[in-house]
Parts: C-alpha cells; structure tokens; sequence
C-alpha cells in the first residue's frame, strides 16, 4: 500500500518537476493575438499551431501568395516566339516595338500585403518570403510604402537582418529614382543562397541599364545556372545570348 | 538486479520485434510514397523554394507517421496481450511489473528510433534526388521529434491502463499531443487573464507537457539546436507517465 503511494507520489512529482523546469520557456514566435490571418485562414492557422508546423503553414502561404501574384490583373498576350507573355508596343510610325513585359508583376493585387505578412506571422525567420514580397511590392507594383511596411514587420521580429536593411535601402533609393544606388545596396544580397530570384533579376536589369553589362551577364549567368524558375532561367538565357552575340545595344 | 535488467530487455525486445513485424513496412511505404508525390508538387508549386518546402513536409510526415504508428501500438499492446491472457503468462512468471512496464515503453521508443532513422534516410534520399544536401540542423529536428514521442508514447501506456477502448486511449493521447504544441500560446493567455481565471489557466497549463520545448523542427537552422536543458522536462514527463501508469498497473488484478 505504501509502495503504491510512493509511486503514486513519485509521479506527481516527476510531472510537477518538469513542468516547473519548462515554465521558463516562452515561444520565439509571435503571440497568437498578433496573427491576422487573410482571406479565411485562420482554420489554417489553428492547425498550424495544433500541430506545431508553423514553418510548414508558413510554406503553405507562400505559395498561396506566388499563385496570387501569379494570377494576372494586367493581360499581355503574344503568340511571337520568345515573346510569349509580353505585348509589342506600336510607335506611331507603325513599327512594332518589344518592350519585354514591361507590365509584368503589375496589377494591384489588394490582398498581397497583408498575405506576405502573414507568411512572417507563421514564420518570422522565412527571409526569403519577406524579401520577395518586398521587392515585389516595391520594384514591381510600385508600392514603396507597403513594401516599407512589410520589412519593418520583419524587422521587428528578426532586428538584425541585415538583409531586410539592405532592401530597405533600396527601396529608399528607388523612391527616389536612383537606380544605380538600387543595384549597388542589393548586390550584397545576390550572393546569398536564398535571395529570391526576382532580386536578382532587377539586380541584373539595373546594371544592364546603367551599362554594368559585366555585372550584368554574370548575374544572369547565376540566374540560369541556379535558378529552378523556368520563366527566368529561360529570359536569363535569352539575355546571356544577347551578351555573346556582342548585339546588345542597352534598354533592350 | 542484473536479471531483471535482463527481463526487462526481454520484453523491449519482444515488444519492438512485435512492432517491426506487424503494419511496419506498410508505414514506410505509405510514407515514401507520400514524400515522392509531395516532392513532385513542391517542385511545381514552390519554385525557388522547393529545398525548404521539400524539408518541411517530409520533416512534418515524419513525425506524424511516427506518431500515428506508435499511439496505436501504445494504445493496443496492453489491452491486446490482456485479450489474448499473454499478460497473464508473463506476470505467472517471475516478471516484475515495472519491468514489464518500462520493457514496453522501451521497446516503443526502440521503434520510434528506427522509424524516425529509416525514414529520414527515404526523406534525404528525395532530397538527394531532387539536387539538394542535408538541411542544417537535421539532427537537431530528429532528436527533438524523439524527445516529443517519448512523452506521448509514454503517456499512451499510461491512459492504456485505465481506459476503456484503444480508441479512447488514441483520442486522449492525440489531444494531449495537440495541447502540448498549444501550450506556448495558452500560457500567453494565461498571462493576459487576470485574478481566479488567469491562476486558473496557469495551474492547467502545468498538467500539459509543453512540446513547443522539442519542436526544432519549426526553428529550423543553427536556431533549431536544442539545449541540454530540454531533456530535464522530457525525462520528467516520460517518467511521470510511466510512475503513474505504473501506480495503475499495480491496482490490477492478473
């Protein structure tokens, strides 16, 4: 009888033991109030945390917000070899200009912010979705401010990401219509494993406007040579033969 | 002492033996099965970001096959051998309980090990496959999907004893697993709550073993390394189960 007291005790003890010695712990994640979870995922969202796979959730939303962005606002259309996904301008001599999708990535795309934000709700350490959405805001739609808000949201939660600060920079710069100095701060970025491939692009295509055409053959030869993104390993090659043809005029 | 060490290791054996021979190989092939297809998506869907993706999710069906299997071994070996009066053999021998007991959970966590080994290596195989290295701190996720198995298996033996049905055992064990990621976020609440409520909450929260502890696999990286400190709590509540499953097994009559 005693024994079994014992035991009993011995239990109590154990259980009470542990969880004194894990009282101390507390989440690196963001409390749950701070979730704001769009477009109707917060069932989601319950899951993640149920099964303690905010990383994998985190996953989830990110490719939920490519396949949103991925969705067209701005139609362009061309049955052109090459040229497919991008309209031909036509000056008013009636020649038929490439202007190689200058509309691609444009559209509004209302619920884009609060998405990319909620991806560093559920996982404040996936850089590489802050960064994309970043750029994307900033360079592609033109919405510096949001893109401003969304890495200071990043940086709330991982303050010494350098990377967000070197987006941020440049964003600075694009607003003010510097785009040397835009290409100059996110060089640093290119060489790491997870830059998106978006920045690199926009990377390559400033210093090809500046006339850095060295800077940029070799990032697009980075682009096609790691990139597992077809649309731009396929544009990246298209410019690499551009450079080795020695045809390349600049703004094209 | 040294021969009912040696029960003890008889049973463990017996009892992961059993496990290995019965849905075993089905489990693993379910599960590579499941990690081809979702490599197969996640290269489609995820684009540049296919190495995380891929990692996650063959980290995430790891752990729930793992965990699937052995809450149902947990929730069935006991009342199965009482069923087919096999405990009632082995307790006419000179078997102590805790022996017994400890035996069964041991041969659980045996399982648990060469589960989680066997599938991590189909899991990086695919990612070998697919181009991709080993994700950095691997390990570290695989330690701590084990630390969080032996707490729950643990607790499963201890619910086998006093509940009626394996179902009821798996629903309370898969509760109890949901709770503990929960417990992060329930203290949050617990601390927001003022006066009775919140003393309330917070002395709940101590009958709930907080598994967010193990969770590497959500802090993935060099973050995701656990401390020594992690191993005090998963001790405490693995050996708590097993006292009180102990306690249970000693009230019944074989």
């Amino acid at each position: 009888m005693k024994g079994r007291a014992a035991i009993l005790a011995g239990a109590l003890l154990c259980w009470a033991a542990a969880s004194y010695s894990a009282a101390s712990y507390r989440s690196p994640f963001p409390a749950p109030s701070e979730l704001r979870a769009p477009a109707g995922g917060a069932g989601g969202d319950m899951l993640a945390l149920a099964l303690g796979a905010r990383r994998v959730f985190a996953d989830l939303w990110f490719v939920r917000l490519m396949q949103y962005y991925g969705t067209r606002e701005v139609k362009e259309v061309s049955q052109a070899p090459g040229h497919e996904g991008h309209v031909h301008g036509v000056d008013e001599h009636g020649h038929h200009h490439c202007d190689h999708g200058k509309d691609y990535g444009k559209g509004s795309y209302p619920l884009f912010l609060p998405m990319a934000r909620h991806i560093l709700d559920m996982d404040p350490q996936f850089t590489a979705a802050g960064l994309y959405g970043a750029a994307c805001l900033a360079f592609n739609m033109e919405r510096g401010e949001e893109a401003e808000e969304l890495l200071r949201h990043g940086l709330r939660y991982s303050p010494k990401e350098w990377k967000y600060l070197s987006v941020l920079a440049a964003v600075g710069y694009s607003k003010a219509e510097n785009p040397a100095a835009v290409a100059e701060t996110i060089a640093p970025l290119l060489k790491e494993p997870d830059c998106p491939v978006m920045l690199k692009q926009l990377a390559a295509f400033l210093n090809k406007k500046a006339g850095n055409y060295a800077a940029a053959a070799a990032i697009y030869a980075d682009i096609a040579a790691t990139s597992r993104d077809e649309f731009y390993v396929k544009n990246a090659r298209r410019e690499l033969e551009k450079f080795s043809g020695g045809g390349y005029t600049g703004g094209q | 002492m040294t021969g009912t060490l040696r029960l003890l290791l008889a049973v463990a054996l017996n009892s992961f033996l059993e496990s290995v021979r019965s849905r075993f190989f089905t489990m693993f092939a379910v599960f590579a099965f499941t990690a081809v297809y979702a490599s197969v998506l996640a290269g489609v869907m995820a684009v540049d970001q296919e190495a995380r993706l891929l990692t996650d999710f063959g980290l995430l069906l790891t752990e729930l096959t793992a965990l699937a299997y052995l809450l149902f071994g947990a929730s069935t070996a006991l009342l199965k051998e009482a069923e087919t009066k096999t405990i009632y053999l082995v307790f006419s021998r000179p078997v102590p309980r805790w022996a017994y007991l400890a035996g069964k959970i041991c041969g659980s966590l045996l399982t648990a090990a060469l589960m989680l080994a066997a599938m991590a290596v189909i899991h990086l195989s695919v990612l070998a496959f697919r181009g991709f290295g080993l994700p950095p701190g691997y390990a570290w996720v695989l330690a701590g999907t084990f630390l969080k198995l032996a707490v729950i298996v643990s607790f499963a033996y201890f619910v086998s004893l006093f509940s009626t049905s394996a179902v009821s055992t798996l629903v309370i064990s898969s509760i109890m697993w949901t709770l503990g990621h929960f417990a992060s976020e329930a203290r949050f609440l617990a601390e927001k709550a003022e006066g009775f409520k919140g003393a309330l909450l917070g002395f709940f929260l101590h009958l709930i073993p907080n598994l967010q502890l193990f969770n590497a696999r959500d802090a993935a990286g060099a973050a995701g390394a656990l401390p020594a400190s992690v191993l005090l709590p998963a001790a405490g509540w693995t050996l708590a189960s097993y006292l009180g499953g102990l306690w249970l097994l000693s009230r019944k009559e074989f």
